[in-house]
């Protein structure tokens, strides 16, 4: 699900960039207030234990293969700030260690596999447990909010691959969404029992923090959660599509008149010229290559 | 053990491996940039990427077949992507073909930043550029718990094979995984809480100091330069 670079358009990747930045600078300021030796241990040790784990791929139906993501869980055991700092953490590291996810994108990953999962699955994890520390009911409550929060961020992955044109929802929505309802039920499953372990083991970890409360900078955070995407709809809608929701949900299609060429542009009468502009791109970027690692060996030897 | 797993190639010489790591992030990030705002059609701007992307590949020494395995990863984007073209109109061929080599484009330059650059100093330039403090000692415990987990990943998986023979039933499997996960996590958040402690008490404030930091030069000097040159050359 890590977007890579070149398939948001420039204006979403701008505008989730700006809102993941800006939310991960308020949380560090946040945390960097209150950070006690207790919770910078943990979200290392937590950072850590979410990349490994998501290195562990399962199989899931079909060859395709799946594994932990951890939003939920993070947020739970750390609170949503910290959940959602540590989730950046991953995240910047799979870009810059396993190239997961484009560095533009960076902040549409934050935004997907961060934001949402950690703040939605926090919040119905403390709407569905109460306060209760262990039994069927912290188990439930794990397995919603992990499921939820995987399918809501694999949902908001698709809109925005549609929103810039790269994949159409009719093909993103489905094969998104369905593929992590299946993942997500091994997501919810390992957050519930993970939690009711823990529940036995150290339910120190899994109880309430009293220290949060929302101030007046948490509301408007939330605010921007909620506005700003709106408001990447509406921007992303207004200059090239007529009606954002109109053109995305319905089956209607504008007619193929505003490209005039681009019609015959998969015909299979055009591959050999594929073919050939695609052979000289590869021959020129090999020489190049080869060029210039003969030479760099070259001097290093001498 | 592979203790090198991540930045594997971090530790050749090459120029682009003696770069300051912050010229080398803003550089990297600038070409980026460049890739993404080039329009669909104009074939002469990607080729021109795709040329110097492939002489900075081979400067930098980096295993070719490395960096193909690493292209996996936009695999499946691509295919949805290739998927979707023919089934709407909005979505023409040249479009959906600028998508893709855009993609390529910008992984390859992420792969030749980040495989040219041990992590300690891209930390460092990370911190340098500004990053948050929290968040980089974090990415610096992320890498220095990574082995530890892994470590005491592997031995449990050794005690729990060497005490049973197949597989559980599924729902047993998972009960075992998340007990083996949970035993993980204390395990190590115990650990992790220890070392913090010790690392406290040594003196740790939260910056990383590296023994030999890499100054900037005139190669660094040059590097900014031919990057700045080469995107307003090939500006659309």
């Amino acid at each position: 699900m890590h977007i890579p670079d070149g398939f948001l358009s420039n204006k979403i990747w701008i505008a989730l960039d700006v809102l993941s930045g800006t939310s991960i600078l308020y949380a560090a300021r946040r945390l960097h207030l209150e950070a006690s030796a207790r919770i910078v241990p943990l979200m290392g040790v937590l950072s850590a234990f979410v990349f490994a784990a998501q290195l562990l791929n399962f199989p899931v139906l079909g060859g395709t293969s799946g594994h932990l993501v951890g939003g939920a869980l993070l947020a739970i055991l750390l609170g949503p700030l910290a959940g959602f700092l540590t989730m950046a953490t991953v995240l910047i590291a799979q870009a810059l260690f396993l190239q997961d996810g484009g560095l533009a994108a960076l902040g549409a990953n934050i935004f997907n596999i961060g934001a949402v999962p950690c703040f939605v699955g926090y919040g119905l994890f403390r709407l569905l447990a109460g306060s209760s520390l262990g039994g069927s009911r912290l188990a439930l409550a794990g397995f919603v909010s992990g499921w939820v929060s995987l399918v809501l961020s694999a949902v908001c992955c698709a809109i925005e691959l549609a929103l810039s044109q790269a994949i159409p929802i009719e093909v993103g929505l489905p094969a998104m969404a369905g593929y992590h309802a299946v993942i997500g039920v091994a997501e919810g499953g390992l957050t519930a029992g993970l939690l009711v372990f823990l529940g036995q083991v150290r339910p120190d970890l899994i109880k309430r923090t009293p220290d949060l409360k929302m101030n007046a900078g948490d509301w408007v955070l939330a605010l921007g959660f909620v506005a700003l995407p709106v408001l990447i709809l509406v921007l992303a809608g207004s200059s090239s599509l007529p009606d954002p929701l109109q053109s995305l949900l319905s089956s209607a299609r504008p007619a193929r008149e505003s490209n005039p060429d681009g019609g015959d542009l998969l015909s299979p009468s055009r591959f050999p010229e594929y073919l050939m502009a695609a052979a000289i791109l590869v021959a020129c970027s090999g020489f190049a290559y080869a060029l210039a690692r003969l030479v760099q060996g070259r001097s290093r030897k001498s | 053990m592979r203790h090198n797993f991540l930045d594997r190639y971090a530790s050749l010489d090459s120029p682009l491996h003696n770069l300051e790591a912050r010229t080398k992030l803003l550089g990297f990030v600038a070409l980026t940039l460049g890739v993404l705002w080039i329009p669909a059609g104009k074939n002469l701007s990607f080729f021109a990427y795709f040329l110097l992307t492939a002489v900075l590949m081979g400067i930098s020494q980096i295993p070719l077949s490395y960096i193909v395995g690493r292209m996996v990863a936009i695999l499946p984007f691509v295919v949805l992507a290739g998927l979707g073209a023919p089934w709407t109109d909005h979505f023409e061929g040249a479009r959906v073909v600028a998508i893709v080599l855009r993609s390529i484009l910008s992984l390859l330059l992420l792969i030749l930043l980040t495989s040219t650059t041990p992590f300690a100093e891209l930390l460092r330039g990370l911190r340098k550029l500004g990053c948050p403090k929290i968040l980089v000692i974090n990415l610096a415990f992320l890498y220095r718990y990574l082995f530890v987990l892994t470590e005491e990943v592997l031995r449990m998986r050794q005690a729990r094979d060497s005490r049973r023979i197949g597989r559980a039933p599924v729902l047993a499997e998972f009960k075992l995984l998340g007990a083996m996960l949970g035993s993980l996590l204390i395990r190590s958040f115990e650990r992790a809480e220890r070392m913090y402690h010790a690392m406290l008490s040594r003196g740790y404030d939260g910056d990383l100091p590296v023994l030999a930091p890499r100054r900037f030069t005139w190669l660094d000097l040059g590097f900014i330069a031919g990057v700045a040159l080469f995107i307003v050359g090939v500006r659309p």
